[in-house]
């Protein structure tokens, strides 16, 4: 029973590309998982109801007030809720922060990504002093093109904003944009393998509930 | 990981999320008072078409690297500019509706459709 929430206020950084990759590989994995769609576009959503073949349940909700007593009520019955968020801060993606076990916020490498995460960041920690808890956060790199100056760079800008950044970076594959088409979350290859320790590495922070953890 | 209770998030951040633009879409009409079983007989007659309101032109000046961080913005967005700007001042209270946002220019082409996170 945990919550994970995706949110940066910048459009396009790939929120709903992380969202696809954590319901359908945890999906895969045997959890009872639900996701909460706040994007106006309802992608997440379309995804899971045409193209996906995962026994996920999804919930389109735009409306904030109604957020957080469906999150509970999805909580009561999954093992793993995950919240993907619109591309700008609204009111729906603060409550979706304060639901949160853990905020996953991707960037890609460009200087907006980088902005957008760094008010994010300061948003999730507001939120965890109103609420009296920490809400752990963790910067995720996505489209990252390792040996490259541009990548360093973006590491090296991160770093120096204290910024907690995942150890594992998921770079710019076909994979993932092909998931986007066929519905099903690649396993194999590369993309397989960045998969699998992208959500080990949740598991480590404590995003998927102990008891359910997977075997190595 | 226990049961977690999220009854006072919403009261928590009550403060915080004032401060965010709302998603929330308009309320939903009333719903029409129950018929009669035996509803009496109306003439339909065709709803009057709504005067339909001119264009007006609107321009301003903006330091050239906003011009240029804008249209980076409102293509990430995967949004003409217009629409992008209209989008933002809607979220401060401002009745635009979708046709506002349309791409008006000459000879655009709706794109296939994109896939964004």
């Amino acid at each position: 029973m945990s919550i994970i929430t995706i949110a940066t206020s910048k459009g396009g950084a790939g929120k709903t590309t992380l969202a696809r990759l954590l319901v359908g590989l945890l999906s895969q994995c045997g959890y009872k998982v639900a996701a909460v769609d706040t994007d106006l576009n309802h992608t997440l959503t379309d995804w899971v109801n045409t193209l996906s073949k995962y026994p996920v349940t999804v919930e389109h909700e735009l409306d904030e007030t109604k957020l957080v007593p469906l999150v509970s009520k999805l909580h009561d019955g999954h093992d793993v809720v995950v919240i993907d968020t619109t591309g700008a801060a609204s009111q729906a993606t603060i409550f979706a922060i304060g639901c949160a076990d853990l905020v996953l916020v991707p960037v890609q490498t460009s200087s907006a990504d980088i902005v957008e995460a760094i008010k994010t960041m300061n948003l999730i920690e507001s939120a965890g002093l109103m609420m009296k808890r920490g809400v752990p956060a963790r910067v995720v790199l996505n489209a990252h093109q390792p040996n490259t100056n541009l990548s360093a760079h973006v590491e090296k800008e991160l770093e120096k904003a204290k910024l907690p950044v995942m150890n594992t970076r998921l770079q710019r594959l076909v994979a993932w944009q092909e998931m986007s088409f066929t519905g099903i979350v690649p396993t194999t290859a590369l993309a397989g393998v960045q998969g699998r320790n992208f959500i080990e590495e949740i598991e480590g922070l404590g995003g998927i509930p102990e008891n359910k953890k997977l075997a190595s | 990981m226990g049961k977690k209770s999220l009854e006072n998030v919403t009261a928590d951040l009550s403060a915080l999320a004032a401060a965010m633009p709302t998603q929330r879409l308009a309320a939903p009409p009333p719903m029409a008072a129950p018929q009669s079983a035996q509803p009496e007989l109306k003439v339909v007659r065709p709803a009057k078409k709504p005067a339909v309101e001119p264009l007006t032109q609107f321009s301003f000046s903006l330091r050239k690297s906003l011009r240029k961080e804008l249209t980076r913005l409102a293509s990430d967005a995967d949004m003409t500019m217009q629409a992008f700007i209209l989008n933002a001042l809607k979220a401060k209270g401002l009745a635009v509706t979708d046709e506002d946002l349309l791409d008006r220019r000459k000879g655009w082409k709706p794109k296939a459709e994109t896939d964004a996170g």
